[in-house]
């Protein structure tokens, strides 16, 4: 059914069509309304679940990492430097192939302080071995919110649903919210065969040795990889049942001789879509990289093909290197033939606005030879000393 | 081939496969029930340390039995005995020593008046009976400990009652009669044991007799005589021994009219006939002693042989003590002494290598006295011994047992002249007897307990807080009277707590602190009683030498020590 609602009231709804056995997490903007929502959908006993309000988000993640490990669906949510203080759970779960489902409303990480959208708080524990699924809008988000459960009880692994705080978080849109029947009958129960079990003691976490340990970050790596045809085959289900999609790991769109490509993930797709529909001159192809990881190489190879330029949009930085998802663009692509030269810029950093004009002014500077490889694109650099531009 | 599961879980129980054990160096932890000091340096044989810890729990007949299974008479040693067990006891090292002869008292005077049955049965009627000549405390406890071993007893003594020196020698300020009768009449009930009175060695009955009529012939004459005295030849017409003038004193009350008195010696005769002489109305009595008094720098060997509490005693009531001292001189006016002129004596190393006490030329001085009495020491006397003898008048015992050079005859206490306490001679009577039990069974002599002596080092202080020593309540000087005694009784409460101030040297205190500590869960309890009387077991597979156990056992009964432990032992 279709209903005008705001993301996080959206996103609430969504896991609560998912019967989460256990949800535990603490409040931080813009991820507040998620919580704030699902605890009044239990205190409205529109949900049953063991809904523990807990004092941190190190307490948070630790209670539903017990919670999935003990046989339950459980869910979590946060951001930014809530998500940094899960982080050393986030590796534990991931580590222990614990399948759970969080939702991170993206949003910058300070200092200075900044509580509007970027991805610093979800590339930060990037390397944490869990899915991290990018939502271009509230629909994709309440959407890839129900898969999320899906795949992580097919992969035995956590899922992070990302999706841009307040840009999606806080505004209403006409949501399909699916029926308690239709997920129900889409989402089957969940089971964890390695949960813990009295009658059937084991110890997870515990100490592995040098004898063991390559070999028990190769299957997690292994694990995360064979995750790419999961979250397609998911998405396909989805779509089959529901009769729309979320893109599976990317989506290309455009011309198909377009020489020009942009890639991006998140909200900031939406606005280069619109950009673009509004730009004269030689159309360009959009990349909107849905599956951050596993990163999809060969999908991302077969996007590219043909194209002379790629501008990757960055919405984090690593500072010293540049753009991440720019990084991870190229060293995808290296090597192969005829292959696009890469144009990567960050826009939108600390949730500055994104015109959509800059679809205009991103096309037009690769024309520029002299342009640097890697640029905060957006920043007016009149507005530093001369010595920190 | 291992083959890791998703996540790298842990199946249970594999973490017992690392054998942690492995990891260890060179030392192990081992339970080592070390002998504490006081039960080491007791020279009954007590084991003063297990008595205490059955008084923690409460136990007091089961403390009694303990104390008794070595020595038959804590109600007489609790009073007489110079307690060498609180010397050594290892609470000096936190505050002060336990008042342990206080407590072996009470004991003592608990079983009597409870009438606890001492634990001995009686021996069968065709029992080997062994031959004691006399009744003091050597005697008396071998007849016991005869009882103990499954033997009869038959006492002879010459004198009208048992008891020995204890009731000859010893004021009854110290041991009131009472409580040796209860005492030693109790132990001479018990079947098993004959005692023969008036029945003199070499008189009613003869020592070759003896050793055809008895299994074996235990001596404990004690030392009867006291050694010849005189300086330089000189002896006054009207000498009067010390030996001599106590026993005359304690059968009729009375000493020889003298207003001044030196004392010759330096034993506890010789502080008890002070201090009765001066209780009597001597007006000054001064002790002569080559030895020297308790103080921070006395060599140990030098120290006054005496009863520390005694010597503490006969100075609040007013005996003058001259130490590092010799008679020099008799002063004599015609046969009566006028005065003695003494002189200081200092410990010199001499040309053969030992220790020679030599008089200090010049350090001589005159004290004036009507009478001058020496209490040198006492020598066996010969009655019926006459072969036996050595040229000291003693009889020679060769070793722990006792034994003579006589087949079958042992030699105890004060007889053997390397002998000097009532415990000494309670210890030589139950090792004698030891020994003569094995002999009839053919078998060797008993094993001596050769457990290493747990040091204060070997404690963990910081278990054990200082806590106040008891004082029982003691007679003013002026109520002392030639009767009552001095030192009070420390009552059933003092008692008892005075035992939880036991450290338990050596001992398991089941605490739990190896268990608790142990990172590896290598100390396993068990229900069971273990083979080393513990509760605690180490599992070698796992402990990993890191000494925390052997640091936290409160007592030291945890070491750690060489491993010699292999893998799969």
């Amino acid at each position: 059914m279709r209903e005008a609602l705001e993301g996080s009231q959206a996103i609430a709804r969504a896991v609560a069509l998912c019967d989460p056995d256990v949800v535990a997490a603490y409040p931080i903007t813009p991820q507040t309304h998620i919580v704030e929502n699902l605890s009044k959908l239990v205190a409205e006993g529109d949900l049953h679940t063991e809904f523990v309000s807990v004092e941190s988000e190190f307490s948070a993640a630790s209670v539903v990492l017990g919670a999935a490990a003990s046989g339950a669906r459980a869910y979590t949510a946060s951001s930014s430097q809530g998500v940094l203080l899960m982080a050393e759970v986030l590796f534990n779960i991931a580590g222990m192939r614990i399948p759970l489902t969080m939702t991170v409303a993206n949003r910058a990480v300070s200092a200075p302080l900044n509580i509007w959208n970027d991805h610093a708080d979800s590339m930060a524990v990037r390397d944490s071995g869990w899915i991290q699924l990018h939502c271009e809008n509230n629909q994709e988000a309440v959407d890839t919110t129900i898969q999320s459960f899906k795949i992580a009880q097919d992969t035995d692994l956590p899922v992070m649903v990302c999706m841009d705080g307040f840009v999606l978080t806080h505004t209403m849109e006409v949501i399909d919210i699916p029926t308690h029947a239709q997920v129900r009958k889409w989402l089957p129960p969940f089971v964890f065969k390695r949960a813990l079990d009295p009658s059937d003691p084991k110890s997870l976490g515990a100490l592995v040795s040098p004898d063991f340990f390559p070999e028990v970050r190769h299957s997690h790596h292994a694990a995360v990889d064979k995750a790419l045809p999961v979250i397609e085959k998911v998405d396909a289900s989805w779509a089959k049942t529901f009769k729309r999609d979320c893109g599976g790991l990317l989506t290309v769109e455009g011309p198909e001789d377009a020489k020009v490509g942009i890639l991006a993930m998140g909200s900031t797709v939406g606005t280069l879509r619109t950009g673009l529909e509004h730009h004269d001159g030689p159309g360009a192809k959009l990349i909107k990289l849905r599956a951050f990881r596993p990163f999809p190489a060969d999908a991302l190879r077969a996007a590219v093909a043909g194209l002379d330029s790629l501008i990757v949009i960055d919405r984090a930085i690593s500072p010293g290197l540049g753009g991440i998802l720019g990084s991870e663009v190229k060293s995808t692509l290296y090597g192969m033939p005829n292959a696009p030269r890469i144009h990567n810029h960050a826009i939108g950093l600390g949730g500055r606005d994104i015109p959509e004009s800059i679809v205009g002014d991103l096309l037009s500077s690769i024309e520029d030879p002299d342009a640097p490889a890697f640029s905060v694109f957006d920043a007016d650099l009149s507005m530093l000393p001369p010595e920190d531009r | 081939m291992v083959v890791i599961n998703r996540g790298a879980h842990a199946e249970p129980g594999t973490s017992l496969e690392f054998k942690t054990g492995n990891w260890r160096s060179s030392e192990c932890p081992t339970h080592i029930h070390a002998k504490a000091p006081c039960h080491a340096a007791c020279p009954a044989g007590e084991d003063q340390q297990a008595w205490f810890a059955w008084l923690q729990e409460g136990h007091v007949e089961e403390a009694w039995r303990e104390l008794v299974s070595a020595n038959p008479l804590p109600g007489v040693t609790g009073r007489v005995c110079p307690h060498p067990c609180e010397t050594a006891c290892n609470r000096v090292s936190i505050d002060t020593p336990l008042a342990i002869h206080n407590v072996e008292r009470w004991l003592g005077d608990e079983a009597v008046s409870k009438g606890w049955a001492y634990p001995v049965e009686a021996p069968a009627e065709d029992a080997p009976c062994v031959a004691i000549v006399g009744s003091g405390p050597g005697g008396l406890s071998a007849a016991y400990h005869c009882l103990r071993n499954g033997l009869r007893a038959e006492i002879f003594e010459a004198l009208p009652e048992a008891g020995g020196l204890l009731r000859s020698a010893i004021p009854p300020t110290r041991l009131p009669r009472p409580a040796l009768d209860a005492e030693i009449g109790r132990l001479l009930a018990l079947p098993g044991i004959t005692l023969n009175l008036r029945s003199k060695l070499g008189r009613d009955v003869l020592l070759d007799e003896l050793k055809h009529s008895h299994a074996a012939v235990i001596l404990s004459p004690g030392c009867g005589e006291s050694k010849e005295w005189n300086v330089d030849g000189a002896v006054p017409t009207d000498l009067h021994e010390g030996l001599h003038l106590l026993r005359e004193f304690m059968d009729h009350g009375q000493f020889p009219e003298a207003r001044r008195v030196a004392v010759h010696g330096g034993g506890n005769t010789a502080i008890d006939l002070c201090r009765l002489m001066k209780r009597h109305g001597v007006e000054q009595v001064t002790l002569v002693t080559a030895s020297a008094l308790p103080g921070p720098d006395t060599d140990p060997n030098d120290l006054i042989n005496v009863v520390p509490r005694e010597l503490e005693e006969a100075l609040e009531e007013g005996i003058e003590i001259v130490e590092h001292a010799t008679v020099k001189r008799l002063i004599m006016k015609g046969s009566r002494v006028t005065g003695v002129e003494i002189v200081a004596l200092k410990k010199l190393l001499g040309t053969d290598g030992r220790m020679h006490r030599i008089q200090f030329e010049g350090t001589e001085r005159v004290v004036p006295v009507d009478m001058v009495i020496p209490c040198i020491g006492e020598r066996v006397k010969a009655d019926g011994l006459h072969n036996l003898l050595n040229r000291w008048h003693y009889l020679d015992a060769k070793d722990a047992w006792s034994r003579t050079d006589l087949d079958n005859i042992y030699a105890i206490g004060d007889s053997r002249g390397d002998r000097g306490t009532v415990a000494e001679a309670i210890g030589d009577g139950r090792l004698a007897v030891q020994a003569i039990a094995a002999n009839l069974k053919g078998e060797a002599d008993p094993q001596a307990d050769d457990r290493p002596e747990m040091p204060a080092a070997g404690l963990n202080k910081v278990y054990f807080g200082a806590v106040k020593r008891t004082v029982p309540p003691k007679l003013p000087v002026g109520e002392r009277t030639f009767e009552a005694e001095i030192e009070g009784d420390i009552g059933r409460l003092e008692a008892l707590r005075e035992a939880t101030r036991c450290l338990s040297c050596g001992n398991c205190l089941a605490c739990d602190n190896c268990w608790v500590m142990c990172p590896d869960n290598a100390v396993i309890k068990t229900a069971e009683l273990a083979k080393d009387g513990s509760h605690y077991l180490f599992d070698l597979d796992y402990c990993k030498g890191c000494g925390i156990c052997a640091q936290e056992c409160p007592t030291g009964f945890i070491q750690m020590k060489e491993d010699t432990w292999h893998e799969g032992d």
